[in-house]
């Protein structure tokens, strides 16, 4: 992936929005700075502001979105730590350590096929935005349990989207990968040259890697795993890659499909 | 009151009492991802890297990492990328920091600790050594050889025997008794010791009821462990004569405050790095207000000052 920059500082942000998308929550903050230079797959490292120690460590999360001096993440509220952030209110202050990671390689220039699947579709929205932006073809291929998770599709500007849903209460009844086979297929010898990006539950992505290596497309992979530091002291993210253990946090969370060892 | 930071531990000259754990700061790391130029600027007043090995590790397998009440299990397993490949890649650059560097070295066989020793002995670059006494010990099973108070005494002494540089032994608190291994370690020849590593613990997955961690156990850090810490230091320091470095979830200044009263001549942050990796500039100066506040002028007049 494209190496960045030492940038990242930490800084103390304005929470300007916070509301439910669904089963997400969407929080906006004041951080000109890491607005001002984020690229898409990178992430940040954010904590309610204060001395509090439990939760005792900041999250990781993808940069979902950047407006002006706003940047905007999409959290699933599933633990101890996720649930304190989805209660901030606007007003709230952010510890916020950021950006950080490699983020997507955005140096491709074919037809992106972007695939994500639940939350992970998080940091899709900024890619698809910038990729569209560039003037690159794109297809955008969600996939969500059901509707209350598919809401979140709404937040893809100025892109379409093909949403599906386990359950079939909004848009296709499937998985994603069903829509991403759909589609490969539909571009027969082209799929080839198609470049997919993904982010999502692991079985999806290795579903969305198998796919690409069917057809000869290549992958970019972003994975979520635990962190503790985020900028590669702890060696807590790691992940298998080319055979041996990389962290996540200042490796990744970006890798080649083809690099990616899956458990 | 002007509050004179400066501090002493053994040799080493120190800007003031706070340094980073070791694991838990990698500067070379940090310094290609923060803005902050660390270098020119180290927040810490000594320098602790990674553990490193005889031979390369690449640790235990994921997840490797779960946050409990103010807390973090690790088991990380000592990854590292070798002693050989510390001293050809990493020494040159940490010799650039201005602040004194403590190498911190394991082994798998109480021999290691004096070869590790013997390699660094001749490099200027470092200023002492930390043996961590906690890696998985083939004589003992795979336990930790710091559990045991006769090999802590054989790798402290074979260290020794290997280096003139200021020697650290890091303690486990993972013993019935803390204050026979730091008897031991002091009586084959450690300067100091650091007090103390994690501490065991476990943790299920509420939804699976499986062990969360993929080595299945890990070490305990952060606040929650701090009053076993302080506990540990306390004991010690009480009782040897050697300085002893406290480190176990320290903080905050006041946390700093406490661990010097209980006889701690230096501090390490740890876990709250990874709170914040920038912590170690403004956790200084709120270190000097605090003893300000509290009419004490020097660390000297700190350390112990609870006995």
């Amino acid at each position: 992936m494209e190496t960045v920059p030492a940038q990242a500082d930490l800084y103390q942000c304005s929470v300007v929005e916070s509301r439910t998308v669904g089963a997400y929550h969407l929080i906006a903050f004041v951080a000109g700075e890491i607005a001002a230079v984020a690229r898409p797959g990178q992430f940040v490292m954010i904590r309610q502001s204060g001395p509090a120690l439990d939760p005792l460590l900041p999250r990781p999360m993808g940069i979902h979105d950047v407006e002006a001096d706003l940047v905007k993440v999409l959290i699933e509220p599933v633990g101890k730590g996720t649930v304190v952030l989805t209660d901030a209110r606007v007003g709230d202050r952010f510890s916020v350590l950021g950006p950080l990671g490699n983020g997507f390689d955005l140096s491709g220039e074919g037809p992106a096929v972007i695939v994500g699947g639940g939350v992970g579709v998080a940091p899709l929205a900024l890619l698809a935005g910038t990729l569209a932006g560039r003037g690159r073809d794109i297809r955008c291929l969600l996939g969500f349990k059901t509707r209350v998770q598919a809401v979140a599709a709404g937040l893809f500007r100025d892109v379409d989207v093909d949403i599906c849903t386990e359950d079939g209460t909004m848009g296709r009844k499937g998985v994603v990968s069903d829509l991403l086979a759909e589609c490969l297929i539909g571009l027969g010898p082209a799929a080839a040259g198609v470049e997919l990006f993904t982010c999502g539950p692991g079985a999806m992505m290795r579903a969305v890697v198998d796919a690409a290596r069917e057809c000869g497309a290549d992958a970019q992979v972003s994975v979520a795993t635990h962190m503790a530091c985020g900028v590669g002291a702890c060696q807590g993210c790691v992940v298998r890659v080319d055979g041996e253990y990389r962290c996540a946090c200042n490796q990744g969370p970006v890798f080649r499909a083809g690099e990616l060892e899956w458990r | 009151m002007a509050v004179n930071m400066e501090s002493s531990l053994g040799p080493l000259r120190l800007r003031h009492p706070i340094i980073n754990a070791s694991g838990t700061f990698d500067v070379l790391a940090a310094d290609r991802v923060l803005a902050a130029d660390l270098f020119a600027d180290f927040p810490f007043a000594a320098y602790v890297p990674k553990t490193v090995t005889l031979k390369p590790r690449e640790g235990n397998p994921p997840p490797r990492l779960y946050e409990t009440a103010a807390g973090l299990l690790n088991s990380i397993g000592l990854a590292n990328k070798g002693i050989d490949a510390f001293i050809a890649d990493d020494l040159p650059r940490l010799g650039r920091l201005p602040v004194p560097l403590i190498a911190s070295i394991a082994a798998e066989e109480t021999d290691g600790y004096g070869r590790c020793a013997g390699m660094l002995d001749g490099h200027d670059e470092v200023a002492a050594l930390e043996l961590n006494v906690s890696c998985p010990n083939v004589e003992l099973d795979g336990k930790a050889l710091g559990c045991d108070p006769d090999l802590t005494a054989r790798a402290t002494a074979q260290a020794r025997a290997a280096t003139g540089k200021f020697l650290i032994v890091k303690l486990t608190p993972n013993v019935t008794d803390i204050l026979a291994l730091a008897h031991a370690a002091v009586e084959a020849g450690a300067d100091c010791l650091s007090v103390i590593n994690t501490v065991h613990g476990m943790v299920l997955d509420p939804w699976t009821l499986k062990p969360a961690l993929g080595h299945v156990t890990g070490g305990l850090s952060g606040p929650a462990i701090k009053p076993v810490a302080l506990r540990a230091v306390y004991l010690i320091s009480r009782e040897l004569d050697v300085p002893v470095i406290g480190m176990g979830g320290a903080t905050s200044a006041n946390d700093v405050l406490e661990f010097m009263a209980a006889g701690a001549t230096a501090v390490a942050v740890g876990t709250a790095s990874f709170r914040d990796p920038l912590l170690a500039a403004p956790l200084v100066q709120e270190l000097g207000r605090q003893m300000e506040l509290r009419g004490i002028a020097s660390p000297e007049q700190l350390v112990g000052r609870s006995h």
